[in-house]
């Protein structure tokens, strides 16, 4: 019917118009730089009419009437302009560039609001930022970014966790992460599914007033994605190439060939054993030593991680559309190899976007995303211990081959046994075969109609599926196989997590009310269901030689020898997590001088039992544009100003499922007739008044803009107190269980961040913008629900050691914790009977006997904390780091130069401990054959030149008158001592790319519109003192109490890349 | 016109009635059920179920925190049998060497663990009575469930047990911890401790059936249950450290003692009667070489209670063997093994040179790469109950050897009656000699010619008991707690260092060297006109062959003068160097507990 009346009207129309002297006014629009603008929309006042603008930025215009007709010119990312045509000659319009950071549109709480109209705290990146950098993760992209946003990584591994804090993080032990809204709709783990190449921009949320709106899930703070759409006009292909390789920026020095045969002569010179195995290894006599001089070392860390690993990225998409509908088809495939052999990781994504405009009322829109990801290789590190982690291979393996030994290539067992369990790091890298695969498909979707004038319903849908399978095999040289008869062991593990969600909304929005006044009113309901389900299947004792490959597709092959038996399989199903909300908003602004935002939302959760599942959450904050008063109005220099206040609560209820009953799992086992029987154990002691962990959040914001918006300048001033947190509170042990989740506890950040973003230059051929952030953030524990400290293991060390980190009422989360380095034990120190050539401590000294045996000079000494004489783990320990920065920030200047481009990114973090745990286990002699640290080079010895075991304190005194560090630590023990706390500031030229567009004129001969080369470098060079391969590092990720370890790290790669963009 | 105003409102109400009614199914929607795990009525729900739920608490008595190696291997030494080896570390050989620090992990596990046992048996105990089947099921399932209830009876009592004669006075919470108001238990006195557990395993015998009514396997039997309730009234009656934090404390033993030995000697008289059940094995050596390590079965059923192993983990494992018994170099055939544990030479020359049980005991050789023994200096003699070379078949990978741990063998019982007895009736009756003897001549391969003259009198029969017990169960985690009962644990410490000295300089008894060569992977020994490829020069002061070639030396009495065996003190002061009388009979609480506890939680005397 309607396609009827629409041919009558037009059939109508074209002889009417013809009689009303039409009139067909023509024009071309191009920007600031000349350069023709297509797809701007021309639009007749008065009239419903309107035409784009072709490629070359020409468009033409039948109007009716006569005389001059208004036109509006109008294109994203430019001022609309008005132009007045009467048909008679072409216009000429020139459109000018709107300066983007001011009137960017948000997506904010289900609503979209302009920039400039925000009265919360948001730290956006948008895709002019990120354009230059060529990178696989869009997590990477973001660090140093974002005022109060912290990104590390955990190591460099391909695929590494990289770990985002939004303002430090309010909880102590649960998830700490940030919710990721995607489109609108919550995407798990977001930044790791989606190509950074489809991203348009990031908004992070920060304070409650904005996060608010999203309750629970938004405790941590909000990133917000919003992805690349589609523009209505010509049908865009781009092309995005890159290619380059990662290389090991440095590596760490060991000792060569002769020092390292040197410290083993003088490591086994106490016991009989050692010194005629040394004997049969190395050489009998002290002469023959120095032929080591001449042995070349092999660098291990070049044989595993020394590699030019290559990296190709390719990304395809097509974009395009009408009025109507609009599309974006993306295709990213990457593969990039590891430094570490075997290391990689391949990913593709294929992203849809589509956008449909139905009728005036009614749009819809979906997004299909589909991922398909493998990471190769077992990586160097794991949660386990010393034992299980791999890094030290490369350090501590013999760096020469010896002639009665298997050479190099092959799997020495006889060192492997005399070395307690060091391996040919290559070969190690080969024996141990990992592969975690995930493939995720998401949908997202939503629908909007507007009822009636100004009310707008809406409806979102957010459905995804992921599953990861992780294959892991262990050859017959591995200590797992050992374990296991020295049989091959694989096992598989896949998990399967999927997430549904709804969101229902209803805005009613009146603009310019009685001319002053705008409100709008938002009111929604939503629902997410999360479930989990995971299988587990490992196999041991597999045929010798069996390849992983066939192994793992033959998990039934393994057969048990006898008193042996297979690992049970096993499988998990979490009930499912439902969050049931409501919630609501007012926003009113009064002449855009003040804005007001009210939230008001409840959220109910089954982590909580019915009577405790809800928590209402208010929120608000308003903001006044004083620039818009007329006495400010003076300030021509000023162009915007504002302040912010906003207050909210949000909830937070990241912990496990149905604590609050009593219910068993099927975790024990126990042998009977030496065949393991399933047992059931309790899960947890539970607690029936778990209820929602509350983070109050204040914050104080300026934003001001400068010289019409050249210069924008944000300052946030914030206090966010958490309480009620879900802790695993320590309880007596008496009662069966170690902890409990109780809502004990609080923690509060506080902090400032500033934002300057700056169009530096703007001149017709030059430009330089430049945007710096920086933020200040201070983590403090208020309260430990009872206990005033609890001491936390970061691990590694196995049982070996002591606790190494404090968490202590008062002090930030991540205290360090341990000894105070001394220097080493001096020959005055002791006495020395010169009949049995032993030394005793002299009385009044410290002694640490009881960390390392009776000292001798030489050995490491710490200081003595609470005066006993003797240096006990109880009494002599104190704060030794925090690995916590004062500040970070980055720093971004881009230039454009013509055809050229460049652009500098700087990172920065200051005043942040990092405990070196390698520091630790790489000097360290507990065991023989052990390669170490060149820095032990100048150790304290007790060997002279001629290959003799001095005694006389003398001639000791003089062979180690030049001696720096103590003789390396002979039991096996390793504590925390401040030595190996180092500082972990570093500023990093984190990424430089240089670029060149080729002139329009000549690609637009091969039908191409734009065609930028570029080159790029990341990790570039680091200024930093410490010692490690690198200081961007935090490896025992498990435990958010122990931050800032490096044990077994994945050293960083140095990024060279060269690509393309190119747009037909 | 009308539909368009009436249009938006319909379809606000029917928004408005989609939220309303997922507000009202809200209660159903968020409520949630478990799937992987199991609510307490689930467990409890039928035979199975419930059975399923008891191995959870056997669980707690295998794995490296428990008898797998921390409790059993570490736990019970420095003594004056058996010491760890090596410098003081801050972990284990703290335990040894009595020089505790608050923050040693050793102590915080297995403490944890024995707890976790314990939270494990009270559900059980709890909620297997109130188990319909159990009072009115079928006959089958009222025996069953009888059994488990009893069974995890016996368990808590044992975890208890060894909570008590490490800590003392221990919280003893015996209902849920779900069930408990109040978390911070505060210490129970051990008598009343002793006195609940002592009546939950009488309660126990009467649930439990004999172990020949029962397919065999590890689970408790009637004879575990006496024994352990006999175990534990000698205990209950022994000697044990009482005091106030900050001062030292005083070794005490209640005025009613008797009463308890009474309660042992009869649950021994009970075993003894029933010699059906349990009894001697005629050779001493194969309950640990054949049946032990070989994860067969003693027809005699001399181990009366063991904990299980299985699995190569280190939760349902152990680490016997691994940890324990002879140095066997880790190329060999056998795999990586022992040398954790140090016999002294004490106790090696606390065996007549007939006794068989000195070379299970004490094992004086070390295996090397490729598979042949050699001999070990004296000051260097490891244990060798356990060993990692006895397992059949061979398992050279791994730590875990599947040894099960032994709790009470049937020698044991008939020590404890003789003990008892001993006591009660103020000198030895002809019964508790004739077990005495009993003993002594398996020891001796039944020739009861070698045994020697039994003492007759109190004090004397109770010397001859503490020296026997010493040489029956070396090694097996009992020595040092029998000491504790006895109040002997620091006499024995100084007479060990004492004998060691004499050791040392007894030239006319012991030999300086002793010469040995090699024959296949064996060692035979130069021992003078004894040419049996057996024969053992160690009671002969001089044994040296002459001509010397073929024969290699190795220090034997002379190796003890080394001054630097241990933290640089010979090896006579270097063990149980930090032992302090009024302290040292009892672990700390460690630190995580205190702090746990929030200060309400008293620290033992002298820590």
């Amino acid at each position: 019917m309607s396609k009827l009346l629409l041919s009558l009207t037009f059939f109508f129309l074209i002889p009417l118009s013809m009689i009303a002297q039409n009139k067909t006014i023509t024009g071309k629009v191009v920007d600031e730089s000349g350069s023709p603008v297509a797809g701007a929309s021309v639009l007749a006042r008065g009239s419903k009419k309107g035409v784009q603008t072709n490629k070359d930025g020409n468009f033409s215009i039948t109007v009716t009437g006569s005389g001059n007709t208004e036109l509006i010119i109008s294109s994203v990312g430019f001022v609309t302009k008005m132009v007045t045509g009467n048909g008679n000659e072409p216009l000429s319009v020139q459109l000018v560039k709107e300066v983007v950071t001011q009137d960017d549109v948000v997506v904010v709480g289900y609503a979209t609001t302009k920039r400039k109209d925000l009265t919360g705290s948001i730290s956006s990146v948008s895709a002019k930022q990120l354009k230059d950098i060529p990178l696989t993760s869009a997590a990477e992209a973001l660090q140093g970014k974002l005022a109060g946003v912290q990104v590390t990584a955990s190591d460099g591994a391909p695929g590494a966790d990289i770990v985002i804090r939004v303002r430090g993080g309010g909880s102590i032990t649960q998830d700490n992460s940030p919710l990721y809204i995607v489109d609108g709709v919550q995407v798990d783990n977001a930044l790791s599914v989606i190509a950074p190449q489809d991203i348009a921009s990031y908004d992070v949320l920060k304070d409650a007033s904005t996060t608010a709106i999203y309750g629970a899930r938004g405790a941590n703070g909000v990133v917000i994605i919003t992805t690349k759409s589609g523009r209505s006009g010509r049908t865009i292909v781009s092309y995005n190439g890159s290619f380059g390789w990662r290389e090991l920026p440095e590596t760490q020095k060991v000792l060569n060939s002769y020092d390292f045969v040197r410290w083993q002569y003088e490591r086994t010179r106490a016991n009989s054993t050692d010194s005629s195995s040394f004997a049969q290894t190395y050489g009998t006599t002290w002469d023959t030593l120095n032929n080591y001089k001449n042995v070349p070392a092999i660098n291990w860390q070049e044989e595993v991680f020394g590699r030019k690993a290559t990296y190709r990225n390719h990304n395809v998409s097509m974009s395009g559309g009408n009025q109507a509908t609009t599309f974006n088809l993306s295709l990213s495939a990457s593969r990039e190899d590891g430094l570490l052999l075997e290391s990689g990781f391949d990913r593709k994504i294929a992203n849809f976007r589509f956008d449909h405009k139905l009728n005036d009322k009614a749009r819809v829109g979906f997004t299909v995303r589909y991922l398909d990801q493998a990471v190769r290789g077992a990586g160097t590190t794991n949660s386990g211990t010393r034992t299980t982690n791999r890094l030290r291979h490369s350090i501590q393996y013999r760096p020469f081959e010896v002639k009665n030994a298997p050479p190099a290539d092959q799997f020495d067992e006889a060192y492997y046994q005399a070395s307690n369990q060091i391996q040919n790091p290559v070969i190690l890298t080969m024996a141990e075969y990992r592969r975690q695969e995930t493939r995720a498909v998401y949908l997202t979707g939503y629908a909007s109609y507007n009822l009636m004038k100004n009310l707008v319903f809406r409806t979102t849908l957010g459905y995804d599926n992921t599953g990861i399978r992780q294959e892991l095999f262990y050859s017959k040289i591995t200590p797992t196989a050992r374990n296991a008869s020295s049989l091959p062991t694989a096992s598989i593990g896949e998990q399967r997590n999927q997430t549904i969600s709804n969101s229902n909304t209803l805005q009613y929005n009146v603009n310019n009310f009685k001319k002053h006044h705008t409100f709008s009113v938002l009111i929604g309901e939503e629902i997410v269901q999360r479930d989990a389900k995971s299988n587990f299947t490992e196999t041991r004792y597999f045929p010798a030689d069996i390849s992983p490959k066939n192994a793992l597709a033959n998990m039934g092959l393994g057969a048990a020898p006898t008193g042996a038996t297979q690992p049970r399989p096993s499988s998990s199903v979490n009930p499912p997590y439902r969050l049931f909300s409501l919630f609501g908003r007012i926003s009113y602004a009064y002449d855009d001088k003040f804005l007001v935002t009210l939230n008001d939302r409840m959220d109910r959760s089954s982590k909580f039992k019915y009577e405790n599942g809800a928590l209402n959450f208010m929120s608000g904050s308003a903001a006044w544009r004083f620039t818009k008063h007329k006495f400010m109005e003076k300030l021509g220099w000023l162009s915007d100003g504002k302040i912010r206040f906003g207050y909210g609560a949000v909830g937070n209820d990241r912990i496990g499922d149905l604590l609050y009953q009593q219910l068993y799992g099927v975790t024990g086992e126990y042998a009977l007739n030496h065949n393991i029987l399933p047992g059931f154990a309790p899960v947890a002691l539970a607690n029936e008044d778990l209820e929602w962990e509350r983070n109050v959040t204040r914050n104080l914001g300026l934003d001001l803009s400068f010289l019409r918006g050249r210069i924008n300048l944000s300052i946030d001033v914030y206090k966010n107190s958490a309480k009620n947190l879900l802790l695993q509170t320590p309880i007596p042990p008496t009662s069966g269980y170690t902890f409990q989740t109780r809502n004990l506890g609080a923690t509060s950040n506080k902090g400032i961040e500033f934002q300057l973003g700056a169009e530096v230059i703007q001149k017709k051929n030059f430009t330089w913008t430049s945007n710096f952030n920086m933020g200040f953030n201070k983590n403090k524990i208020e309260n430990l629900g009872g206990p005033t400290q609890i001491t936390k293991s970061a691990g590694w060390q196995g049982t070996d050691g002591a606790d190494d980190y404090l968490v202590r009422v008062g002090d930030p989360v991540g205290q360090m914790y341990g000894f105070v380095t001394d220097g080493f034990y001096q020959i005055n120190e002791f006495d020395y009977n010169a009949t049995t050539a032993t030394y005793t401590l002299k009385a009044g000294v410290p002694t640490n006997i009881s960390l390392y045996g009776a000292p001798q000079p030489g050995q490491i000494k710490y200081k003595d904390l609470n005066g006993d004489g003797v240096i006990t783990v109880d009494g002599d320990r104190q704060v030794i780091g925090n690995a916590n920065p004062k500040f970070s920030g980055g720093w971004n200047n881009q230039f454009v130069y013509k055809g050229f481009d460049a652009s500098v990114f700087v990172n920065f973090v200051y005043g942040n401990d990092i405990y070196n745990a390698n520091k630790i286990e790489w000097t360290d002699g507990a065991f023989t054959n052990l390669n170490m640290l060149n820095i032990m080079k100048d150790r304290f010895t007790y060997i002279n030149d001629q290959g003799v075991r001095v005694t006389d304190p003398t001639q000791l005194a003089a062979l180690n008158a030049n001696a720096k560090i103590w003789t390396p630590i002979r039991t096996q023990r390793y504590y925390a001592h401040s030595w190996a706390i180092e500082d972990g500031s570093y500023l990093r030229i984190n990424n430089l790319t240089v670029g060149y567009t080729i002139p329009k004129n000549i690609v637009t001969r091969a039908k191409i519109s734009s065609f930028r080369v570029y080159a790029t470098v990341n990790n570039l060079a680091t200024l930093t003192s410490y010692s490690g391969y690198d200081p961007d590092v935090t490896t025992r990720r498990s435990d958010p109490l122990t931050p800032g370890v490096d044990f077994a790290g994945y050293p960083r790669a140095r990024t060279w890349v060269f690509g393309v963009n190119v747009t037909f | 016109m009308k539909n368009k105003f009436i249009n938006p409102f319909v379809k606000i109400a029917a928004f408005s009635f989609l939220i309303a009614g997922l507000t009202g199914g809200c209660k159903k929607f968020i409520e949630v059920e478990p799937v992987s795990q199991f609510s307490i009525p689930q467990v409890f729900s039928d035979v199975t179920n419930a059975t399923t739920a008891v191995i959870g608490v056997y669980d707690e008595l295998m794995g490296d925190n428990n008898y797998g190696i921390r409790i059993n291997l570490y736990y019970p030494y420095d003594s004056d049998e058996m010491i760890v080896t090596g410098g003081i570390d801050g972990g284990r050989r703290d335990i040894g060497r009595y020089r505790l620090q608050l923050s040693n992990g050793e102590l915080t596990n297995p403490f944890n663990a024995l707890y976790r046992g314990i939270e494990k048996a009270n559900l059980c105990i709890e909620q297997i009575p109130l188990m319909p089947q159990y009072t009115t099921g079928t006959a089958a399932e009222q025996k069953e469930l009888k059994r488990l209830h009893g069974e995890v009876l016996t368990i808590r009592a044992q975890l208890y047990f060894e909570l008590i004669r490490n800590w003392g006075d221990v919280p003893a919470p015996m209902i849920p911890a779900y069930r408990q108001t109040e978390l911070f238990i505060p210490r129970s006195d051990r008598d009343s401790t002793y006195d609940k557990l002592l009546a939950d395993l009488l309660k126990a015998e009467d649930l439990v059936p004999w172990r020949t009514e029962v397919a065999r396997n590890e689970r408790v039997t009637k004879g575990a249950v006496k024994a352990l309730r006999a175990k534990m009234a000698m205990f209950r009656g022994g000697y044990s450290l009482r005091g106030r934090k900050g001062a030292l404390g005083t070794m005490e033993r209640r005025a009613d003692y008797l009463t308890y030995y009474q309660m042992a000697k009869q649950e021994c008289a009970d075993l003894i009667a029933n010699r059906a059940q349990h009894t001697l094995n005629p050779n001493y050596e194969s309950i640990f070489k054949t049946y032990i390590a070989q994860g067969t079965y003693d027809p005699s059923y001399e181990v009366i209670f063991e904990a299980g192993a299985g699995g190569g983990n280190s939760n349902s494992d152990s680490r016997m063997g691994q940890y324990s018994g002879p140095s066997v170099n880790a190329s060999s055939r056998y795999g990586s093994g022992g040398g954790g544990i140090q016999s002294l030479p004490n106790l090696f020359y606390a065996y007549d040179s007939a006794d068989k049980r000195r070379d299970v005991s004490v094992t004086y050789y070390q295996v090397n790469a490729n598979n042949t023994k050699q001999p070990r200096r004296l000051g260097e003699l490891t244990d060798g109950k356990y060993r990692r070379d006895w397992k059949v078949p061979l398992q050279p990978a791994g730590l875990n050897l599947g040894f099960n741990w032994v709790f009470i063998r049937f020698s044991d019982v008939l020590l404890m009656f003789a003990e008892a007895d001993n006591e009660i009736s103020g000198g030895p009756t002809a019964l508790a000699k004739q077990y005495y003897e009993e003993v002594r001549t398996r020891a001796f391969g039944g020739n009861a010619s070698l045994i020697g003259t039994t003492p007759t009198d109190k004090v004397g029969f109770f010397n001859a008991i503490v020296d026997e017990r010493l040489r029956e169960f070396a090694g097996e985690g009992v020595r040092k707690f029998d000491l504790l009962r006895w109040n002997l644990l620091g006499t024995k410490i100084a007479a060990a260092r004492a004998r060691i000295q004499a050791i040392t300089t007894a030239t006319t008894s012991y030999p300086d060297s002793v010469w040995y060569k090699q024959v296949g992977e064996d060692i035979q020994f130069y021992a003078g006109a004894n040419t049996a490829l057996t024969a053992v020069p160690f009671y002969r002061p001089t044994n040296r062959p002459n001509p010397t070639t073929g024969w290699t030396g190795i220090q034997w009495r002379r190796h003890l003068t080394s001054n630097s065996a241990i933290d640089g003190l010979p090896l006579y002061n270097g063990f149980a160097s930090f032992f302090t009388p009024g302290k040292s009979e009892l672990f700390p609480f460690s630190q995580a507990t205190l702090d746990a506890y929030q200060g309400k939680l008293e620290q033992n005397p002298g820590y």
